[in-house]
């Protein structure tokens, strides 16, 4: 696109947005996302300043490349908005989903979504589906069942199943002090994820983490999550927020590619079964 | 999908990696004859692996009563109804596998338990099949009603669904043992695993986000001793060692020498198709439809040749030493009314006659002028 027409864009948006005088008027933007500069930017997913952002709604499609795939459709469109401050980026995702799915179980699975977008972006994206060996791809993943443990739900059985009685835990008998070290290290030998270092066991301290791929099954966990996230469910729908850094070479008035996912949990969607987008451009509103 | 060779069904099959046997083959004999239920072993296994929080309702080792026992709910009747006819042909599976009959966008046959599936783990306990009729009661014994009980823990398959079904490639063989893990460092908690493992022996932590399962006590393993499920068995029912593959078998390995020499023991629902590597001396008071379909064909064969044990002086001596010592044996051997035990450096570990000495008391003790209750 050219400049001109870039900015007549978001003259347009910021009109509509005084038509809307606080009706949270919606600008949709077909074509791509994108990104509002702002020098601040929202901290929640029902921050007022996501009022008046352009929207995009981007079609999912089934993960049907790789095995497992997802066989039966299930979310249609997530509404995409984002904004940037010049150094990180926020995305907000909305899509519909009647069930709130943020209550782990043996055979309960969490609702989630992710936003992806290449590591070095170019004209030549790397595949959509997760990227290709020598050509990773950036995620930041948020699932519900890490919303709710950050939203203060306890490490516990009884959180997750209320009517459990549990006879003994061998941590929690004499000569082990409570909460002493001794104990946390011995309940520790019995939680062998989290032994292990593994990120994602948890307990969280925030409901995202930044993952990066070479290709389907390559997943791994970025060094360091550097993104932030809440996600609030309201009204039979999901709406997330998530904040990272902007990719190198990426900034205002430039542009890459993004593509979203999301899983629902009551379908039992997780991993590879999951309804994802293609990769929709991406533009970032210049500097005023 | 390859093509591997499973020699439990007598063919090739498809799996989703090419087929690689490891360098040595942990594997496992239960007498299921001598097993009471006591959960000695269930608990065994908890005490040392599964006490920890979001590992509450794991049983890595369980035993359930068949034929209406099942944990978790159904897990093997839910499958054997989805995989449709099971026809064998002579030692050759006619049927499909659970690799095999995979449905479009799938690695595995499979389905996924829902939690209240893991509510009840003592659902069919000593229930019999059958009924007592035509004045059966007065003949004893009758083989109208029937009951076992099944121990089961993980089969470390030599094709195991659950590492075919990771996406991720969380799941691994060992090389060195044929031990089957899931990484935790890796596991990211998709639960294929959970629904593609015929045997239903993974397990969700729901606090930790990732799947455990059996790891069959390695770190004993390693240094030569049997699993804590093993080593505590009150019946002496089960046995731990390394089994070859058929043309290697070895006369002097115990598990070789039930499994492939005498066929004695055989596997869990050979036509899924894993190749599991626990392998069970089936109860010799079963009706042989059942016991066929549960433990393939063998079944009658190996009924029979338990019930010819008195006459069988390898054999019985053999079983004389399962359970016997913790050290996991190599080779055994025979010698006038003992059996020996040696480990893998060759060294003798354990003796054991195979008929117990029985010494008979006079019923009155005259000492101490009292009748005895007990005189052997």
């Amino acid at each position: 696109m050219r400049d001109s027409m870039r900015r007549s864009f978001w003259a347009a948006c910021a009109a509509a947005a005084l038509a809307g005088c606080g009706r949270h008027a919606e600008v949709e933007s077909p074509g791509e996302v994108r990104a509002a500069f702002r020098p601040v930017l929202p901290d929640s997913p029902a921050d007022e300043a996501w009022a008046g952002l352009p929207v995009h709604d981007a079609a999912l499609l089934m993960q049907d490349m790789v095995d497992p795939r997802l066989m039966e459709p299930s979310t249609g469109k997530v509404r995409v908005q984002a904004a940037t401050d010049g150094t990180r980026i926020a995305f907000r995702l909305r899509w519909d989903d009647q069930d709130k799915d943020d209550l782990p179980g043996s055979a309960r699975f969490a609702d989630a979504c992710a936003v992806q977008l290449p590591a070095a972006p170019g004209a030549d994206s790397p595949a959509p589906q997760m990227g290709e060996e020598g050509r990773p791809v950036e995620i930041t993943y948020w699932s519900a069942f890490w919303q709710a443990s950050v939203d203060g739900r306890p490490d516990t059985i009884n959180a997750i199943y209320p009517g459990a009685r549990v006879d003994h835990y061998p941590f929690q008998a004499a000569p082990l002090k409570d909460r002493s070290e001794d104990q946390k290290a011995m309940a520790l030998r019995y939680a062998p994820a989290r032994n292990l270092g593994n990120p994602m066991s948890g307990p969280r301290t925030q409901p995202v983490q930044d993952l990066t791929v070479e290709g389907p099954g390559t997943l791994r966990p970025a060094p360091v999550t550097r993104s932030e996230g809440r996600g609030v469910h309201q009204n039979k729908s999901w709406a997330v927020l998530l904040k990272r850094p902007l990719p190198a070479k990426v900034g205002p008035g430039g542009g890459t590619v993004m593509a979203v996912a999301v899983w629902r949990g009551d379908r039992k969607e997780a991993g590879a079964r999951k309804m994802r987008s293609g990769w929709v451009s991406l533009s970032l509103e210049a500097r005023p | 999908m390859a093509r591997v060779y499973n020699w439990q069904i007598g063919r090739e099959t498809s799996y989703w990696y090419p087929g690689s046997r490891p360098k040595k083959q942990f594997a496992a004999v239960f007498d299921i004859n001598k097993c009471i239920a006591c959960q000695t072993c269930t608990l065994a296994c908890k005490t040392t692996w599964t006490s920890g929080k979001g590992q509450e309702y794991m049983l890595w080792n369980n035993v359930e009563s068949k034929p209406f026992g099942y944990y978790p709910l159904g897990w093997d009747v839910r499958l054997l109804d989805k995989l449709g006819a099971q026809r064998w042909e002579g030692g050759r599976y006619a049927g499909s596998t659970v690799f095999e009959a995979a449905p479009a966008g799938e690695r595995v046959l499979g389905w996924g338990p829902e939690d209240q599936d893991y509510a009840y783990p003592n659902v069919g306990e000593d229930d019999c099949a059958g009924g007592v009729t035509k004045g059966a009661a007065t003949r004893i014994p009758h083989d109208m009603m029937w009951f076992f009980y099944l121990a089961r823990i993980c089969n470390h398959c030599t094709y195991p669904a659950c590492l075919a079904s990771c996406p991720r490639g969380s799941i691994y063989k060992r090389p060195e043992d044929g031990i089957v893990l899931v990484d935790q460092t890796r596991c990211r908690g998709y639960r294929e695993c959970v629904r593609a493992c015929p045997y239903k022996k993974v397990f969700y932590n729901a606090l930790t986000g990732t799947s455990e399962k059996c790891i069959a006590c390695y770190p004993k393993f390693e240094k030569g001793l049997s699993q804590q499920c093993f080593l505590n068995c009150i019946g002496k029912i089960r046995v731990a060692g390394f089994l070859s593959t058929p043309k290697e078998a070895r006369e002097d390995n115990p598990v070789d020498y039930m499994v492939h020499v005498r066929k004695i023991a055989l596997p869990l629902f050979p036509q899924f198709g894993l190749e599991p590597n626990v392998y069970y001396i089936p109860p010799i008071h079963v009706p042989e439809p059942f016991l066929v379909q549960m433990f393939g064909p063998g079944a009658p064969a190996a009924v029979a040749a338990y019930r010819a044990l008195p006459k069988d002086k390898d054999l019985s001596a053999l079983l004389t030493l399962m359970g016997s010592t913790e050290r996991v044996l190599s080779r055994f051997r025979r010698a006038g009314g003992s059996v020996e035990g040696y480990d893998e450096s060759g060294t003798e570990v354990i003796r054991v006659p195979v008929t117990e000495p029985a010494h008979v008391r006079a019923a009155i003790d005259v000492a101490q002028g009292v009748v005895r209750s007990n005189i052997t």
